[in-house]
């Protein structure tokens, strides 16, 4: 490993975080690609470095978020619990299923999110604001956060709960079976399921990575799967990167960082389709 | 007197525990780029232990939070972090014996 391969390594992982960073999503599934194809890195290696990055940069983009109010504490704790039982499932089925299955299975729920995002045009929670009276659950989640582009605070409810715990258990399941962050699938169902403000969604999704990540960063910390000389530059990287994006998303209106999700959850779904039925076209001509 | 709240107790954890774990793996990487003959402890090894470090990062961020819940006596909430504590850790078992 030269100094090169290092610089490469961190300056590919800084640009892959602040993206990520921006969409409330883990540079997983850029950084794991990213190393195969065009690093020739291990796809084990790959991976083990993909976790830590995905740990690295949801902790280094939490503080702003949290000092912004715009994290949802309590809401992560509890839907962490759905995510982690998600990741001891995945931890459990790894190895049966097929790689080009998860790919594609990946595929299929990244165009799905697309579609939904797309859909729905307006910011979920505002629509909520006029029922804000009625407190609907026994948790006491609703809350508010303070929105910079409008320059007043906005209040939100916690909106179907049961349908996110799910929807945050497979996040978590696909999360240990792929060895990526899942920010991608949280965002969408906090979306959807819980109706909550899209920064909100950004920020409590970023800030629940790290746990759910944790749960499968473990056991490749003790495997020998996370090679030092790969996982050390791409994990500085992505703090940095994370930290740029984390402001950028501070700045921006909502309905950018919409778009630019569907934009990265279109190209993404193409890349995982490659994925799935490329292995075995690659087969055949082997 | 405002009590401190949950959000800066835990943005300034994650943030020491992030600028600690970033310093020792930079180390780690400065040590290994100057030095060919790696003195003990070599680079690959201080970078492992700063990667170390950001794994336990999270776990130490769920026990600040039931630490926070049992003192507020929102026990509800305790026993949700107490849940995810325990889920990662059978995780990590189940991750070792199937070593």
């Amino acid at each position: 490993m030269n100094n090169g391969t290092e610089l490469w390594l961190f300056a590919v992982s800084l640009g892959a975080s602040a993206l990520g960073g921006m969409l409330g999503m883990a540079s997983g599934i850029f950084i794991v690609p990213v190393l195969t194809l065009w690093g020739h890195v291990d796809i084990r290696s790959a991976i083990g470095a993909s976790i830590v990055s995905v740990i690295a940069c949801s902790c280094g983009s939490a503080a702003p978020f949290l000092k912004s109010r715009l994290t949802n504490v309590r809401l992560a704790i509890l839907l962490e619990t759905a995510t982690t039982a998600g990741a001891l499932s995945g931890v459990l089925l790894a190895g049966t299923i097929p790689a080009s299955y998860l790919f594609f299975i990946f595929g299929m729920i990244l165009l799905i999110s697309a579609q939904q995002m797309l859909a729905k045009r307006r910011d979920p929670a505002l629509a909520s604001i006029q029922s804000l009276t009625r407190r609907s659950t026994t948790w006491q989640l609703d809350s508010s956060y303070p929105d910079r582009a409008l320059g007043r605070d906005v209040a939100y409810r916690v909106q179907r709960l049961p349908m996110g715990m799910g929807l945050m258990y497979v996040a978590g399941l696909i999360s240990a079976l792929l060895g990526i962050g899942s920010g991608v699938l949280k965002v969408p169902a906090m979306d959807t399921a819980l109706r909550l403000p899209i920064k909100v969604s950004s920020a409590t999704s970023n800030f629940m990575i790290s746990v759910t990540a944790a749960a499968s960063a473990g056991a490749y910390f003790v495997r020998g799967d996370i090679v030092a000389p790969v996982a050390g530059p791409v994990a500085l990287g992505s703090v940095v990167g994370a930290i740029l994006g984390a402001r950028l998303l501070m700045s921006i209106s909502n309905e950018r960082v919409r778009l630019l999700f569907v934009v990265v959850l279109v190209a993404l779904a193409v890349q995982m389709f490659v994925a799935a039925f490329g292995k075995d076209l690659f087969r055949g001509i082997a | 007197m405002k009590p401190i709240r949950i959000e800066s107790l835990l943005a300034g954890g994650l943030n020491v525990g992030t600028w600690l774990a970033s310093s020792v793996i930079a180390a780690g990487l400065v040590l290994s780029l100057f030095y060919q003959q790696t003195p003990f402890p070599s680079g690959a090894q201080v970078v492992t232990t700063g990667i170390g470090l950001f794994v336990l990062l999270p776990i130490v961020r769920v026990i600040l939070m039931l630490i926070f819940f049992a003192k507020e006596r929102d026990y509800k909430f305790t026993a949700a972090a107490a849940v995810v504590l325990l889920t990662i850790f059978a995780s990590f078992a189940i991750g070792i014996l199937a070593k």
